[in-house]
């Protein structure tokens, strides 16, 4: 997904792990963001904020994404 | 954005059984109704029964815990809960799951009875590990880990007047050990796999599984909306060097593919143990250490044999 005119930039948080900053176009949902950043959406529960999403919801600018991953060890 | 197919409010999970979106209202309403009715169904608690709670420590058993301290208030069962945490000994990875077990059991006011692998093997796990590891046996700390584990699990709980053991296994947790019992072509575990296992034999404390029809991801929901995921993440070092972690990937990979995957896996296994409640456990009993087992020597015992921990006389 590259950045283009009208583009918006979010930033994702996977939990207990870093911050990182993601230009995408407009229109994008959080299935597809989980997608492009090779993740399997089964294995997330996926907020924007305080508040957890579906994976419809589509991302505006300044959003930001938070993955709590499902499968951990033990 | 999907909306809550109950109340319109904005859904924050859309169960695929059934394409329910669900607010978070309604969500831990369906829950409920899923945990209630695995309970129901299978028979798997009485009313006054002393629990034991197996809580290793992560977003799925701590939930266990929660749910049931909760449901027991709510539906007046007037039950005993006691939360059972076994410390492999598992150095950076136990400490941290210990202190949050601590944490929610005096929060909930229940009872709490941790018991190592060092005082009742002489060896932690890391320990074991190393010694296999010395003897040149293959390399393999979660059987080292869950042989030990379940045999600790149903010694504990009957000293500590357990009458049924939870454990937070989930819906994914099962078809995982289907699957690797299928490859292994091991169709004896297979039929264990039942919400509810009992046994003739006195000393086997009843199993149950409170979680069997959830998926982990409605588990693992359930944490962070009740504050009970782990603010750190702490992973077992071992986990991703087993098999089961293996097999989970690729089933995940495939539920995406072919949503619902999961669901007729488990409808497979339902047909496989003749849509059964309760199966029967271990009804030997071992001959060195005089336990549960399903064999003349127990499965602990003979791990404990080949790591040189133990000698038997014939
Ligand atoms: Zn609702
Ligand atoms: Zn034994």
């Amino acid at each position: 997904m590259v950045e283009e005119a009208g583009g918006i930039r979010v930033k994702v948080r996977e939990f207990g792990g870093g911050i990182r900053e993601v230009s995408l176009r407009r229109g994008v949902s959080v299935g597809e963001l989980v997608k492009s950043l090779g993740y399997i959406i089964e294995e997330y529960v996926v907020a924007v904020g305080e508040t957890v999403v579906t994976e419809d919801y589509l991302l505006n600018d300044g959003d930001e994404v938070v993955l709590y991953p499902v499968v951990s060890g033990g | 954005m999907a909306n809550c197919s109950i109340c319109g409010r904005q859904a924050i999970y859309v169960a695929k059984s059934g394409g329910l979106a669900l607010c978070k209202k309604h969500f831990l309403e369906y829950f409920d109704r899923k945990v209630r009715k695995t309970i129901r169904k299978n028979k798997l608690f009485n009313k006054n029964d002393h629990i034991v709670v197996a809580v290793s420590g992560g977003k799925d058993s701590l939930s266990l815990l929660h749910y049931l301290v909760n449901l027991s208030k709510r539906a007046r069962m007037g039950w005993r809960i006691t939360a059972l945490t076994i410390d492999e000994g598992v150095s950076g990875y136990r400490n941290y799951t210990v202190k949050r077990v601590k944490e929610l059991s005096s929060t909930l006011g229940v009872e709490l009875k941790i018991a190592s692998f060092k005082d009742y093997f002489g060896y932690t796990l890391d320990e074991v590990v190393k010694i296999g590891k010395e003897r040149g046996l293959p390399y393999l700390p979660c059987t080292y880990c869950g042989v030990f584990r379940r045999y600790l699990l149903n010694k504990v709980a009957r000293e500590i007047d357990g009458m049924v053991l939870a454990t937070a296994h989930h819906l994914d947790d099962v078809v995982q050990t289907y699957l690797m019992n299928i490859f292994s072509n091991n169709w004896s575990s297979i039929h264990k796999l039942t919400p509810s296992l009992t046994s003739v034999h006195k000393l086997f404390v009843r199993r149950a599984k409170p979680f069997y029809e959830l998926l982990e991801k409605e588990t693992t929901l359930y944490a962070i909306l009740n504050g009970l995921y782990p603010s750190e993440r702490v992973e077992c070092p071992y986990a991703p060097l087993s098999f089961r972690w293996q097999v989970r990937k690729v089933l995940n990979y495939l539920e995406e593919l072919r949503p619902g995957l999961k669901y007729s896996t488990m409808r497979s296994l339902m047909e496989a143990t003749s849509l059964k409640n309760t199966a029967l456990g271990e009804a030997m009993t071992c001959r060195v250490c005089g336990e549960p087992s399903s064999r003349e020597i127990c499965k602990a015992c003979q791990l404990k044999a080949e790591l040189g921990l133990l000698e038997l006389r014939r």
